[in-house]
Parts: structure tokens; C-alpha cells; sequence
């Protein structure tokens, strides 16, 4: 964990999102359903960053992650490396590069595993930078490899968790939206995946992750935005936060 | 295009399921291969049940490899028949040209509707296809010029190579099992393909779909008009088949019918769809005897079905979670 | 494995028990294919009767050539692909001699092929098919088309100063038939026919047709078609408060009544010999009625006759051929039916030829009024 941490504290050296952003929202705002769920957020994601989104319940998280996707009817403008995306075009976002794990992992639960990854890179053509990343997937993830042949629907939750973000690295993913990863997970296995995240972005992938569970995401973030109510109410370095309390002040602020 | 071959490895399956995936298709085998020598009265039944057999093959393209419903895959039947029809009765044309001109005018048609309703979702594109289904059906009975309304149009030739034409019985069933295999071949190789999977993604989640860069409403528009394709051509081969067309042949019976086939059989499977069509087709025939009491058992029977068999007959024979 | 044995065995049930020939029997077998079910149900239903009672009658007698006469029912749901599987199922597992088939006009057409090649004559109650090749193995019952338009136009020319009428029709062959009757025909009665429109079955309002029939100066409506449209028509001839005339088709008599108490003496119908056959004078109409009228009404009571009339009358009709040839072939008896002349049936005499397969050669039909609760014939 020790070069994790060295990493961590170079990259949050600088001031937060001063680094060259691969992802700068302004104004965006989402409804969900006849809802208005997201308010105005502007946040901005630097190259190789790895942003925490903490927030409790129905503070917009997931709207947030789905409103840059381009899943649901939003408005505001979110430049991806310079370059505004369209609005409700999640097919143009996701062949730029952006790739979403959602709530609930979105996995197609009947189909085996081999086809799930398959349907990851589904965007590629080139046969031997899939196999290049197939290989890498099922490095990260040997547990896949045991499990190919499997349908997704009968694996554990922790496996499947480990088929949602394989599934996301086939896409060859620039920014990764990870939603809850943790959710309904056995601590040891949250523990694997988030040394797997911190690893992918040491090698300097840019992760925005939603968290309810603070503590998890504190460790591995650079950065933390506090959203609720639809609101971004503080942005912070992770290192200022000690305690649980520190966190509690800033929502009631 | 595909990149690689998904690795679900079959052979990795215990040998006793393998053979039993093999079974629908034994069966179909053995059905067709006992009208063939019998012949007559057999031979109609599995005749109309393998045309049949065509138009669910498209109809378990929308609506079990894509998870889709329409309801009026009837309309798509109606203008590859009809275009058979006209075009080799009235005008004169020999069957396979006619066949060809009627399945695109077909999926024409079929883009036309899907076009604008397979960006809306659920019951709309549902009522959507409700809609041609009815529509269709009312311009077969009042376009009196070209249809012949109820009187219907006979003298259809039927189907041909060069001089030879396929008349007997037995000729028939030879061209239509042909058929009927082309088609399951082309299900089975599509539903392992790259539009294949991107279709059961789209039925598994259309957001993660989305999410993965998978253009849903294309994917969707694409399987229905294939669906249609499939439909025309059971169309046609039904009126070259039987010499005769009428709109009631393609009315909303033929809807219900094939629903019931393909739950049957089994949604989404490949096999699924010969099955469900050789059964539907069968039972009522087999409960001719009980006269009045036909309906009473077959409906009987079906509810037998869904009972013991509720992922379909072929589905039984499949691996769960492979279906 | 269970499900999967379970499956197994009763697919491989239904393939055995499907399609199991039939038991020869030394009987002369007619088949009769009907729509039991469907839109033609009313009158297939009637017709089915029709023969059945005729085949009982033949059979007191000793029955045809020292056979028994079977009669094998298939019901083709008034679809035409259902007709064809039962056509073919009557041909090769009941080995039927002969058809007498029912009023689903699109199911005989379809199964006509097969008689071709299966040399099996057909009696239908519905109109010939319509290929020239299929013509020579398909008779009918039903007298021609122009018969009951033409009875409407007579009583219209004799009886009454209309010289404008309007048609309406529905979509059906007979009544499309019908129609091109009229507007053909008309002018020979010095009739003029202002407006043509048509209706669907189900049509619940008819009053844009018949309000656009008024403003043409139609004096009287022919309506071609069966069903409740026909009181549907009656109440908005009321409503407009149109003073026209409405001469419809042959029908169930059972549907005119209602009809009848909206429109009163404005309301003509045409009938068949066997629905007003008290009104008859005495004759070989009424005698060949009476034959079919009394087990008719013994077995059904009031129920009307018409269609059933006809199905009785097919059944006679491919007897009597049977015994001018000497023959219980498919191919003699077909050669019988098209010299059968002078023929006095339920619904008229049939005169058949080689180059005529509809035998009602003399207009049979009658129109009818309700006065007082009674069917009163003025025509």
C-alpha cells in the first residue's frame, strides 16, 4: 500500500482539479423521472485522477454518474478532454471512452461470462488488442478464468463484481464510472476490488467512484466531492478528513 | 465480423445434455420424415406447421433474441403473400422473383413503422405493430383491384426450378424442410454472432446496453426488420404452397397462433420455434376425434404445457441459464 | 431428466395419435366441410343440419346403391388454411367418396386444387371457385347472384314509383357479386342506382351511408349482406327520418322482426321457397319443400329452414346422380351432377349442364313483407 499512498499524495500535490481535466461538467443538471435530482453541479475530474462522490442516500450520486453518461435527460455542458459530449447520447459518451459500471452492475445475468466480457469491448474490432485485454482482465481477475463457461447470473456477488469492472476494462476505458462498487459486498472482497481500482490508477486511469461507505473510498481518493440534495456542498483532500465527524460537519455546514 | 467464438464450451457440458440438446431436432426430424411417408393428410398438417415454423424462427428473433413484442408480424406475412400472390397470378411473373419483390416490400414496410416506433419503448411499439397488423389486414380486403378482396386470389403457381415444379406432397416437404433448416441455421448462427449477443444485451438491460456503446434502437430495428423478412417469406411460401390466398389468412388467427408456438416451443431458444410450430399444428389434430370437445382438450393440453414445460418445450432440453 | 423424459414422451404421443387412418367401412362417405366456428358459424351450422337430416332420410329408405350414407363433419373454423387441412385430412384418412361442403366460399376455393387431383366432386352452398381448371369438379346450390337483386328491382318497376336507388353492400364475394348485379342490371328495370357504398360486418352506425344515399335521391336502399347490420340500417332510416324504402337480402328469418317494428311497411325482404312455404300454392315446390320441411321441423321446431334447405338439397342432388350412374365413383357421379335437369329441390328446380355448375336456372325467390306479425308475400 505504500506506493499507493505515495501516489495519492503527488497527484493531490496540486491544487484540486488544477491538473489538465479529461472531464469538466458545468451546470449539470438531471431529472429523474419528474424529479429534479441534480442541481447545478460543476465538477471537474483531472487526467489519472481517482474522485470519490460521497453522499447519502439519494443525494444524486447515481444521477450524477448517469446525467455525464448521458442516460437520462439532462442539461448543462460536460467537456470530456476539451470536447463537449452530446446530450442524452450515451453511445457517443461510451465511444469516447467513458465507461460506466452502473448500480446494480448491469450485468446480462443468462449469458456466460466469456460472452459478458465479449459484449465489454463490444465497440472494438481489432482481434489482438482483445485478446490483449481479455489477458489482462483475467489477470487482474483469476477467478474469471475458473468461470468463463458460467452464466453470470449464478456467480457470487463478489464475482460478479469482478465481471462488471472486467467487463468495463474490455471497453479500454479513458475516465471509469464505477456506482457503489461495494454495495452487498463481504468486507475481504470490497478489499480486493478496491486494491484492484487503486492499481488500474497507479497505472493512470482516471476513476470517479460513488461511495456511501466513506472510509473505503477516503483511502484511494485524491479528491472528494460531498454532494447532497443534488448539490456539490464541499470539495475536499481526503488527507483533511480524520474522522467520521469531519465528514458530518461539512454536510450540516 | 465476430471477434472470437464465444468460449462457452459445450464440450465441457456432461454428454447426457448434449444429446438431449439434440432432441427438438430428432423430433422434428422423425415428424417430418413419418409425413413424408405417409403422406396426405400428414403431410398438410407438417407442411403448413414448417411454414409456420419460418414465421416464428423471425417472430423469436424480435421477441426472444431481442426481448421486443409485436403483434403484427401478421402485416409482414400478408405483403410477402400477397406480393407472391399478384405478382405470379396476375402479372404473371414466375415465383421467385415474386417472392424476392414481396419480402423486401416487406421489410420496406417493416422500416417504415420500426423506424419511428422502436425509439419509443414497450406498449407503444407493441400497439405500433398492433396497428399494421390491422391495417394490413384492411387493405387486403378493400383494395378490391389488386386483392380481390374476400374472394381471395387462386391459380398461385407453385414454386419451381426451371421446368420442374414442386407439386407432389412429398416434393413439398423436401422443399420446405430445406427451408425450414436454412432458417433455424441462420437463427442458430445469429444468435452466436456479434449482432447476437448485442441483441440479448439489448434484451438483458437496454441502459447497460447503452452503456456499452451498443446502439439499442438500431440493434432493435434491425432484428424486427429481419423478423419481417422471416414473415414474408412464410408468406409467400404459404400461398405458392397452397394455390390460394384470402385476407383471412392472415389475420389476426395467425397472431394468436404463433405466440402460441413460440411460447410453446420455447422463447428464445433456437429449436424453439420448429417445435412449438410441429406441436401447435399436431394437437388439434390429434384431438380431431373429440369433435365438440377439440377446442376443450387442446386448450387443455396447452395449459399442460405451460404448466410442466413454462420456458417452452425446446428449453426443457437446454442447460439452465443457456436456454 | 424427468421434464425432459416427460416432454419426450408425450411429443412422441401427439406425432403416433395424430394422424392414425380411420377404419374402412363399406358406407358412402360425404364430407362436409363447414365453418363451425367463425363468422359462417350461423349459417354452416344450419347447413351441416341441412345434411345430416337428408343423409337420415336416405338412410330410412335403404340409403344409396345398398350403401349406408356416412356423413364425416370437419369444422374449418371459416378459415381458408383450416379448410385445406381438413379437406385433406377427409380425402386420405376418411377417404371421402364425395363433398357437400359449406358457405366458406374462400375455404373451397383453396381446397378446389385438391379435389382436382383427388377426382372428388363438391356441392357447395358458397359460390364457384374462380379458376377456370377448377371449375369442372365444383357445383353449387346457390342460385346465381342476380337472382335476388333482380326480385328487389322487379317489385321496385312494378310495384312502386322509385326509379332511384342506392346499393349497400359489405365486402363479402356473394355481395360484392351482388352489387356489380345491380349496377349492370338496373337500367333494365329503368332503375337508376344514385349511390354504391360499403360496410363492414361489424359497422355499429350506417347513417353517413345512408344520409349521403338520401342526398343522391335514393327512394329505396338495397342492402347486400347478412347479420345485424341490417337493423343497424333500420334504426337510422328512422333517425334521419329518410323516407326511403329498405329491400334486403336473404337472411335468418329470425333477424327480420325487430327489423320489421322499426321500419313497419317500409321494410321488404327476400326470401327462399322454404321460409314462406305456407304462403305457397300447392305444387312440386311445396311437395319437394314438405319432404324437408316436416323431419325439419319435427327435429328443430321453428328454426329457420333456408340454409339448411340447401343442404338438403346437395344431398339429394348428388343421390340422384349416384343413381343415374349406377356408380359410386368420384369421376361418374361428377359426370351425373352435370346432367341433372328438371331436379325439383327445397329451393327451386336445378337445371345443370356441362357449361352450368350453379343448377337454379328459374328465380326462386320471393319478397316479403312482416304485416301484423306474419310473413306476408307481395312479390
Amino acid at each position: 500500500m505504500s506506493s499507493a499512498v505515495a501516489a495519492r499524495t503527488e497527484a493531490s500535490a496540486a491544487a484540486p482539479g488544477s491538473a489538465r481535466p479529461i472531464l469538466a461538467a458545468t451546470g449539470l443538471s438531471a431529472r429523474y423521472g419528474h424529479v429534479e435530482a441534480l442541481h447545478g453541479v460543476d465538477i471537474r475530474i483531472g487526467e489519472g485522477e481517482l474522485v470519490a462522490v460521497l453522499g447519502p442516500n439519494g443525494a444524486g450520486k447515481s444521477t450524477l454518474l448517469r446525467a455525464i453518461m448521458g442516460l437520462s435527460a439532462n442539461s448543462g455542458e460536460v467537456a470530456f478532454r476539451g470536447e463537449l459530449l452530446p446530450r442524452s447520447d450515451a453511445v457517443a459518451v461510451a465511444t469516447r471512452g467513458i465507461v460506466l459500471v452502473p448500480e446494480g452492475r448491469g450485468l446480462f445475468p443468462p449469458m456466460s461470462v466469456a460472452d459478458n466480457l465479449e459484449l465489454g469491448a463490444y465497440r472494438l474490432r481489432d482481434k489482438a488488442e482483445f485478446n490483449r485485454r481479455r489477458e489482462r482482465v483475467l489477470t487482474l481477475f483469476p477467478r474469471l478464468k475458473e468461470r468463463l463457461g458460467q452464466a453470470a447470473g449464478s456467480m457470487s456477488g463478489g464475482e460478479q463484481q469482478m465481471l462488471a469492472l472486467g467487463r468495463a476494462l474490455m471497453a479500454g476505458p479513458k475516465l471509469l464510472l464505477l456506482d457503489e462498487p461495494s454495495l452487498g459486498l463481504a468486507p475481504r472482497v470490497t478489499g480486493e476490488i478496491l486494491e484492484t481500482l487503486g492499481l488500474l490508477n497507479r497505472e493512470g486511469l482516471a476513476i470517479v467512484l460513488v461511495e456511501q461507505k466513506a472510509p473505503l473510498a477516503l483511502e484511494l481518493a485524491n479528491r472528494v466531492y460531498l454532494l447532497s440534495l443534488g448539490r456539490i456542498v464541499a470539495e475536499l483532500n481526503p488527507r483533511d478528513i480524520t474522522s467520521h465527524d469531519d465528514l458530518a460537519q461539512h454536510y450540516f455546514a | 465480423m465476430t471477434i472470437s467464438p464465444s468460449i462457452t464450451s459445450p464440450e465441457r457440458r456432461p454428454i447426457a445434455l448434449r444429446l438431449a440438446g439434440l432432441l427438438p431436432w430428432l423430433f422434428a426430424v422423425v415428424v417430418v420424415g413419418y409425413a413424408m411417408v405417409v403422406g396426405g393428410y400428414a403431410a398438410t398438417v407438417v407442411s403448413f406447421a414448417l411454414i409456420y415454423a419460418v414465421f416464428v424462427t423471425g417472430l423469436n428473433l424480435f421477441m426472444g433474441f431481442a426481448a421486443q413484442v409485436s403483434f403484427g408480424q401478421n402485416a409482414f406475412a400478408a405483403i410477402g403473400g400477397y406480393g407472391s400472390a399478384v405478382l405470379t397470378a396476375t402479372y404473371g411473373w414466375s415465383p421467385l422473383p415474386a417472392m424476392v419483390i414481396g419480402i423486401a416490400a416487406a421489410v420496406m414496410a417493416a422500416a417504415i413503422v420500426g423506424f419511428p416506433t422502436l425509439r419509443l419503448k414497450g406498449h407503444y411499439l407493441a400497439m405500433g405493430t398492433l396497428a399494421i397488423g390491422l391495417i394490413t389486414y384492411e387493405i387486403t380486403v378493400e383494395w378490391q383491384s389488386l386483392t380481390q378482396g374476400y374472394l381471395g386470389i387462386s391459380g398461385i403457381p407453385p414454386f419451381g426450378i426451371g421446368a420442374y415444379e414442386v407439386t407432389s406432397d412429398r416434393g413439398q416437404l423436401v422443399m420446405l424442410s430445406l427451408v425450414v433448416a436454412a432458417c433455424a441455421f441462420a437463427a442458430a448462427r445469429i444468435r452466436r454472432s456479434r449482432f447476437g449477443r448485442a441483441l440479448s444485451a439489448v434484451a438483458g438491460s437496454e441502459e447497460a446496453a447503452t452503456a456499452l456503446g451498443i446502439d439499442v434502437s438500431r440493434y432493435k430495428l434491425m432484428a424486427f426488420l429481419l423478423s419481417a423478412g422471416f414473415a414474408a417469406l412464410a408468406g409467400s411460401l404459404f400461398v405458392h404452397v397452397v394455390g390460394y390466398v384470402s385476407p383471412e389468412v392472415f389475420g389476426l388467427h395467425m397472431v394468436i397462433v404463433t405466440f402460441t408456438m413460440l411460447y410453446v416451443g420455447g422463447i428464445g431458444t433456437v429449436a424453439g420455434p420448429l417445435v412449438g410450430a410441429l406441436i401447435v399444428s399436431l394437437l388439434p389434430e390429434t384431438f380431431r376425434a373429440f369433435k365438440d370437445y377439440q377446442d376443450l382438450a387442446y386448450g387443455a393440453a396447452l395449459i399442460l404445457l405451460l404448466i410442466y414445460a413454462p420456458r417452452g418445450l425446446a428449453s426443457l432440453f437446454a442447460p439452465r441459464g443457456r436456454s | 431428466m424427468k421434464q425432459t423424459f416427460w416432454a419426450t414422451s408425450l411429443v412422441a404421443s401427439v406425432a403416433m395419435a395424430g394422424i392414425s387412418p380411420a377404419i374402412a367401412q363399406e358406407t358412402y362417405k360425404i364430407g362436409v366441410s363447414a365453418g363451425l366456428t367463425g363468422y359462417a358459424a350461423t349459417v354452416d351450422r344450419a347447413w351441416r343440419d341441412g345434411v345430416e337430416l337428408a343423409a337420415a332420410a336416405v338412410n330410412a329408405k335403404g340409403g344409396v346403391m345398398g350403401r349406408k350414407i356416412q356423413v364425416i363433419v370437419e369444422d374449418n373454423r371459416s378459415e381458408p388454411q383450416e379448410a385445406v387441412t381438413v379437406y385433406r385430412k377427409m380425402l386420405s384418412s376418411d377417404k371421402v367418396d364425395v363433398f357437400v361442403s359449406g358457405c366458406v366460399s374462400a375455404g373451397n376455393f383453396a381446397a378446389a386444387g385438391l379435389l382436382l387431383r383427388a377426382k372428388v366432386p363438391m356441392m357447395l352452398c358458397s359460390i364457384l371457385p374462380q379458376q377456370a381448371e377448377h371449375l369442372p369438379w365444383a357445383f353449387t346450390t346457390l342460385p346465381p347472384a342476380g337472382f335476388e337483386v333482380e326480385k328487389r328491382l322487379e317489385y321496385l318497376k312494378e310495384k312502386t314509383q322509385i326509379r332511384k336507388i342506392a346499393v349497400l353492400h359489405d365486402p363479402t364475394p356473394y355481395a360484392n357479386l351482388q352489387k356489380g348485379v345491380a349496377e349492370r342490371n338496373a337500367a333494365k328495370f329503368g332503375i337508376e342506382v344514385v349511390s354504391v357504398d360499403q360496410y363492414k360486418q361489424d359497422d355499429a352506425d350506417l347513417s353517413v351511408q345512408i344520409s349521403k344515399a338520401r342526398a343522391a335521391g335514393a327512394g329505396a336502399i338495397l342492402k347486400i349482406g347478412l347479420g345485424g347490420t341490417t337493423l343497424t340500417a333500420a334504426k337510422n332510416i328512422k333517425q334521419l327520418g329518410a323516407d326511403m324504402l329498405l329491400l334486403t337480402s336473404l337472411e335468418d328469418l329470425a333477424v327480420f322482426g325487430p327489423v320489421s317494428e322499426v321500419l313497419g311497411d317500409k321494410f321488404f325482404f327476400v326470401a327462399s321457397p322454404s321460409q314462406v312455404y305456407e304462403a305457397l300454392p300447392e305444387g312440386g315446390l311445396k311437395t319437394g319443400i314438405k319432404a324437408f320441411l316436416d323431419p325439419w321441423r319435427e327435429k328443430f321446431k321453428d328454426r329457420d329452414p333456408n340454409w339448411a334447405s340447401r343442404g338438403w338439397d346437395g344431398v339429394m342432388l348428388t343421390v340422384a346422380a349416384i343413381e343415374k350412374a349406377k356408380s359410386l365413383e368420384g369421376e361418374k357421379v361428377r359426370d351425373a351432377y352435370e346432367t341433372l335437369s328438371g331436379f325439383q329441390g327445397t329451393t327451386g328446380v336445378y337445371n345443370f349442364r356441362p357449361d352450368l355448375h350453379q343448377g337454379i336456372t328459374e328465380n326462386p325467390f320471393v319478397l316479403a313483407t312482416i304485416a301484423a306479425g306474419k310473413v306476408k308475400v307481395v312479390q
